[in-house]
């Protein structure tokens, strides 16, 4: 009979509490603290991704380091598949464990336009 | 003979690590997330400081995450009608025993830096 641990990072479960941003630019790169249930540091990734046919998914970018007491992390966010989006696009994240697969419940996050390009791209057609 | 356990929350060595922003308006109320080590969520307290002038940051106990995070609001800045950035200070303070951690600094942004473009003209 096998014996669980609740108090093992491995047996529990995987939880986004609260992010400081659910927004930013389709470029990626954006810094985001994330608060979280128990994760261990050398075996956890934050997965991006999307729902429909194309089944994007793309990870955030973060060190061991970045983990804090197994209970916050602090990462960059990935470069959306298209970074000429017209209008702003919601995607999920959730958090997802490298051995064995198991992923939190997600949380959506929306990749804003670049407002720059189109400033120039009104410029150029106002020419 | 003392015996001090040095994980006990009410007397290790309080310390800030990182914050998500570390500027804001004067007038307060910037959500900052703060990453720390081990608090106790009824023992502490966050300080912004500049000499003598100290405000408390707004949160509940809710706002603390897992005993090493809290998310809170600024505090307004004591002089509302700065001209310039005022850099001041933030520690984290423990309640039962004063204890203070290292300061780490923030920014308070004038309300409208120009607002009547005077130096544009």
């Amino acid at each position: 009979v096998p014996i669980f641990d609740s108090k093992s990072p491995n047996a529990s479960n995987l939880k986004i509490s609260r992010m400081d941003k659910t927004c930013g630019t389709v470029m990626g790169g954006d810094e985001i603290f994330l608060l979280c249930d128990k994760v261990q540091k050398d075996d956890i990734d934050i997965r991006f991704y999307e729902e429909d046919d194309c089944g994007w998914e793309a990870y955030g970018d973060f060190s061991p380091t970045d983990v804090h007491k197994q209970y916050a992390i602090v990462f960059k966010t990935p470069q959306y598949h298209s970074t000429e989006i017209d209008r702003p696009v919601t995607v999920f994240l959730q958090l997802k464990r490298r051995k064995g697969g198991d992923c939190s419940e997600p949380k959506q996050y929306t990749y804003v336009p670049q407002v720059l390009d189109k400033e120039e791209v009104h410029r150029k057609r106002q020419k | 003979n003392a015996i001090y356990d040095k994980k006990a929350t009410t007397t290790s060595e309080l310390k800030i690590n990182r914050l998500n922003v570390d500027r804001g308006p004067c007038t307060g109320k910037t959500e900052i997330y703060l990453l720390c080590d081990k608090v106790q969520k009824d023992d502490i307290e966050i300080i912004f400081s500049l000499g003598k002038w100290e405000a408390k940051a707004e949160f509940a106990q809710t706002d603390v995450h897992r005993q090493i995070a809290i998310v809170f609001k600024s505090p307004p800045y004591q002089e509302q009608n700065i001209d310039e950035e005022v850099e001041v200070k933030v520690f984290l303070r423990r309640l039962s025993d004063h204890m203070d951690s290292e300061p780490v600094s923030f920014t308070y942004e004038p309300q409208n830096p120009d607002p009547y473009e005077v130096n544009r003209k």
